[in-house]
């Protein structure tokens, strides 16, 4: 038996490519906001992958340093250094900002690392070009993505940095690329007053006879000395050793610190079930109303293209086809819509990706999920058009 | 003479009570394999009615229909699959030809034994040999909108003959040629139904083809009178 579902489409094989397209764009866009989605999730696996780091300690009862702001002292590190199962432990920074690059502003996320010895947690790693970060200021390591280059400088708030090395794959949970400098030079960047700020400090300060007693310059002096600096961290990033359990760590450390402490586990938790849970029920959403919208058009489009035959369907049955054969036929027409739509929907997806500010991950399990789902919308779509096809009668070919 | 259909006080009422409507009050008709007759009478006579009770797309409410040997409808009982019934026995041809816009020449004939199971090759080749009985074989490639309406009508004959059916209904086949094409057609009707032993009833209103039936079944208030001619085709 030939099929009467590849005749017809190759008989009028432009309308249905065309509309196998049109369809394909709505499926590409909603597999991209699958990607949109993925690209998040692997975006902040990628801050936790990147800051190599076995626990997070934070300022007690946050969420920090990602989900919560988060501020403890530099000096809590060496006590939690000293713990059992504590391989290394370094402070970290973490601020998001704008800053110039040329004639335009980049959204970044600059993080103070400490760079003492090599390999601690927080720096940089995947290095692309140049070289870590080796004197103590004015030097940064950038992400690709921020469009700078070895040698380029980036200000931050007053001060002028030079990019020593590139990475990629370095950004934060929400997709800005990293620029890494020395934690000094971080804290600076993050705490520094600016010159005014500072100015009406000192002269608060000097105007105090508790903190500038007659006779004794030097309480003022310190004073100002300590409202002018700080040594604040965002978090203490701790790798274990290896024989160590990262849940007995992290109790030891909340404990005898009282701050609060993260596994890896609970970490990716709050980043994927706290920070991006908005942007993934929007996402959701998106993809439910996509969804609904790709079947309505396929139903559409099957139901008219149904509709348009109904002549020959009559014919048809008079002639003594089945109802199983015309509804076959139907049914093959909408999967070969979907067929298209989705092919069209996975290379544009492909074709397109690269081009969203932030990153879209397309992953096969996903492009397996979709055409699942593009399959089962269009069979779903095609039961309104086979059911107005088994209505037809045999006699509407006879007239009268 | 074989018979090719045969009604027997064929009744087909729609509604009941007050309301219903006697399309079909008592009709008798014989028509033998490879005769060809008429079907004349005025709109609203029960002709549509008639034709799809001969065509097995509506049920009888009480009569008695044969075709060749077999008692398709007895009062009430009927064959089980109407469906293969139509494939199998009876060719359809219409007002206009009604050909699968996306078959190409070949395939519109041939989808009736393909329907039936016979292979696609044998299907292929039973409607060329056909094709080219009925003089369109050279465009057997063509899709049907490259045809002329007159090759267009040829293949929907062809498509009617395939099964080699004990019987073909011809509603209005002439209706949109002119009067040469249309007793051409007729005359072609009546060399198909010698040559394959069919019977061949035609529905018609056309003047100028209705002198050639031998024999015509006048249908009045739903109940048939049987006419024969003079003249013949």
């Amino acid at each position: 038996m030939i099929s009467l579902a590849g005749r017809d489409i190759l008989h009028g094989w432009g309308k249905f490519v065309l509309t196998g397209v049109g369809l394909g764009l709505l499926i590409g866009v909603t597999l991209s906001m699958a990607g949109v989605y993925r690209g998040m999730v692997d975006d902040a696996q990628a801050l936790l992958d990147n800051s190599r780091a076995d626990l997070w300690v934070v300022q007690k009862d946050t969420l920090g340093p990602y989900a919560e702001p988060s501020s403890l002292t530099e000096d809590s590190e060496r006590p939690i250094q000293a713990m059992r199962g504590v391989a290394q432990a370094a402070g970290v920074t973490y601020l998001t900002m704008q800053i110039a690059h040329g004639d335009k502003d980049v959204r970044v996320m600059v993080v103070g690392a400490e760079m003492g010895e090599p390999g601690l947690p927080g720096q940089p790693t995947h290095l692309i070009s140049g070289r870590q970060i080796v004197r103590g200021h004015y030097e940064a390591v950038a992400d690709v993505k921020t469009g700078f280059a070895i040698g380029d400088r980036a200000k931050v708030r007053r001060n002028f940095y030079t990019i020593v090395g590139l990475t990629s794959r370095m950004v934060s949970s929400g997709g800005d690329p990293m620029l890494f400098l020395s934690l000094k030079d971080a804290q600076t960047a993050q705490f520094q007053k600016d010159s005014d700020a500072i100015v009406r400090q000192r002269a608060r300060t000097a105007a105090n006879p508790q903190l500038n007693p007659p006779g004794n310059p030097a309480v003022a002096q310190a004073v100002n000395a300590v409202q002018s600096g700080n040594t604040n961290v965002n978090a203490i990033l701790v790798t274990i050793t290896p024989d160590a359990n990262p849940d007995e760590v992290a109790a030891t450390i909340r404990r005898w610190q009282r701050l609060t402490v993260y596994t890896r586990a609970e970490m990716e938790e709050i980043l994927v079930q706290k920070l991006i849970a908005n942007s993934a029920r929007q996402i959701a959403m998106f993809l439910v109303i996509l969804s609904i919208v790709s079947a309505a058009i396929v139903a559409f489009i099957i139901y008219t293209m149904t509709i348009g035959k109904i002549r020959e369907i009559a014919v048809l049955k008079l002639i003594g086809t089945r109802n199983r054969t015309i509804s076959w036929m139907i049914l093959q027409q909408a999967l070969g819509l979907g067929l298209i739509g989705f092919i069209v929907g996975k290379i544009a997806a492909s074709l397109w990706a690269p081009f969203f500010p932030k990153y879209v991950l397309l992953l096969p399990s996903d492009s397996i999920l979709g055409f699942v789902a593009v399959m089962l919308i269009c069979t779903m779509a095609s039961f309104l058009a086979i059911q107005a096809a088994i209505k037809v009668d045999p006699a509407e070919a006879i007239g009268g | 003479m074989a018979e090719g259909i045969t009604l027997e006080n064929v009744v087909k009422t729609y509604g009941s009570g007050e309301t219903a409507v006697h399309a079909l009050r008592g009709v008798d008709m014989a028509v033998a394999k490879g005769e060809v007759v008429g079907l004349i009478g005025p709109s609203g006579s029960g002709k549509s009615t008639l034709l799809k009770c001969l065509g097995a797309v509506i049920e009888p409410t009480s009569g008695k229909m044969t075709i060749g040997d077999q008692c398709i409808y007895d009062n009430g009982w009927k064959v089980r699959d109407l469906r293969a019934l139509r494939r199998d026995m009876i060719g359809f041809i219409f007002q206009a030809p009604y050909l699968i816009p996306f078959l190409d020449v070949t395939d519109n004939v041939a989808l009736l034994p393909m329907l039936a199971g016979k292979p696609n090759a044998e299907a292929r080749r039973l409607a060329r040999d056909l094709l080219d009985a009925l003089d369109v074989g050279h465009r057997a490639a063509a899709m049907p909108s490259q045809l002329s309406g007159g090759e267009q009508q040829r293949v929907a004959i062809a498509r009617a003959l395939i099964n080699r059916p004990p019987v073909i209904l011809a509603d209005e086949p002439t209706a949109p040629l002119d009067g040469q094409r249309a007793l051409a057609v007729v005359g072609l009707l009546n060399d198909m139904a010698r040559q394959f032993d069919t019977a061949i009833i035609i529905v018609t209103h056309d003047e100028k083809i209705i002198p050639t039936f031998k024999r015509l079944y006048n249908i009045r208030d739903g109940r048939t009178v049987e006419e024969v001619q003079g003249k013949a085709a």
